[in-house]
């Protein structure tokens, strides 16, 4: 669900697929454009201890967040992966999460 | 010497004086070998993210010291050896420490220079006319 609406080209064959082409239905191809959330808010210490912060970037399952979804720059989620990696060692954050 | 982070989960089981005895005692390690322990913090009792050794919560303890490599060997060697720690992670951070105190340097410098240049042309009348002397640079 999610992916459609990230990727280029789906949104426009499969009309049904994302909220957003359901709401605009004319503009089907309207997407806003995506900020690394680092760089916005100039978070240079991304730490393993924050579990806040991390577990906005990963999805229910306890995966880690394609940028392509999240919209964080390379360097940063380069970053972030170590975090999240290094929290899930330490049962800060889970591998596999049960729904 | 190098700077390290270490997070360990101790049972939750675990008494308070177990974990008192088991702080100074590690704390011990690091100071015979020659390092300094920096801080100690514990967080409490929290939930796992996942279930360790049948154990669905734990005490979180975080060391952070000064020392050399081989002393984490020991210290980790301790915690494997002892029945109370259930799980954890060493990290080594002085070049994260590093990288981010230039970071801010350099963020700090630019903001600076950017509020060294930008009002220039605009201040120096008002304030010559307060004070007789050139607009405060910091700021």
């Amino acid at each position: 669900m999610a992916e459609s609406r990230g990727r280029p080209g789906s949104a426009g064959q499969r009309p049904t697929g994302g909220d957003k082409a359901v709401a605009t239905q004319k503009k089907q191809y309207f997407r806003r454009k995506k900020v690394c959330r680092f760089c916005v808010e100039r978070i240079d210490d991304i730490n393993y201890k924050d579990v806040r912060l991390l577990s906005s970037f990963i999805a229910e399952r306890g995966k880690i967040v394609p940028r392509r979804i999240s919209g964080v720059c390379a360097p940063h989620q380069r970053r972030l992966n170590d975090a999240i990696k290094k929290a899930r060692n330490i049962a800060l954050l889970p591998f596999a999460a049960s729904i | 010497m190098r700077i390290y982070e270490e997070l360990f989960i101790v049972k939750p089981d675990a008494t308070e004086e177990e974990i008192d005895q088991l702080i100074e005692q590690m704390k011990s390690v690091v100071t015979t070998a020659g390092g300094t322990v920096d801080k100690v913090d514990k967080w409490g009792k929290r939930r796992l993210a996942y279930r360790v050794d049948k154990y669905r919560e734990g005490a979180y303890i975080l060391f952070q010291f000064t020392s050399a490599p081989e002393t984490v060997k020991e210290f980790e060697r301790r915690l494997r050896v002892s029945d109370m720690v259930i799980k954890f992670l060493t990290v080594r951070i002085d070049e994260t420490l590093k990288r981010l105190e230039k970071r801010k340097k350099d963020r700090d410098k630019r903001a600076h220079r950017k509020a060294t240049a930008a009002p220039a042309p605009a201040q120096p009348s008002v304030a010559q006319q307060m004070l007789g002397e050139p607009a405060p640079a910091a700021e």
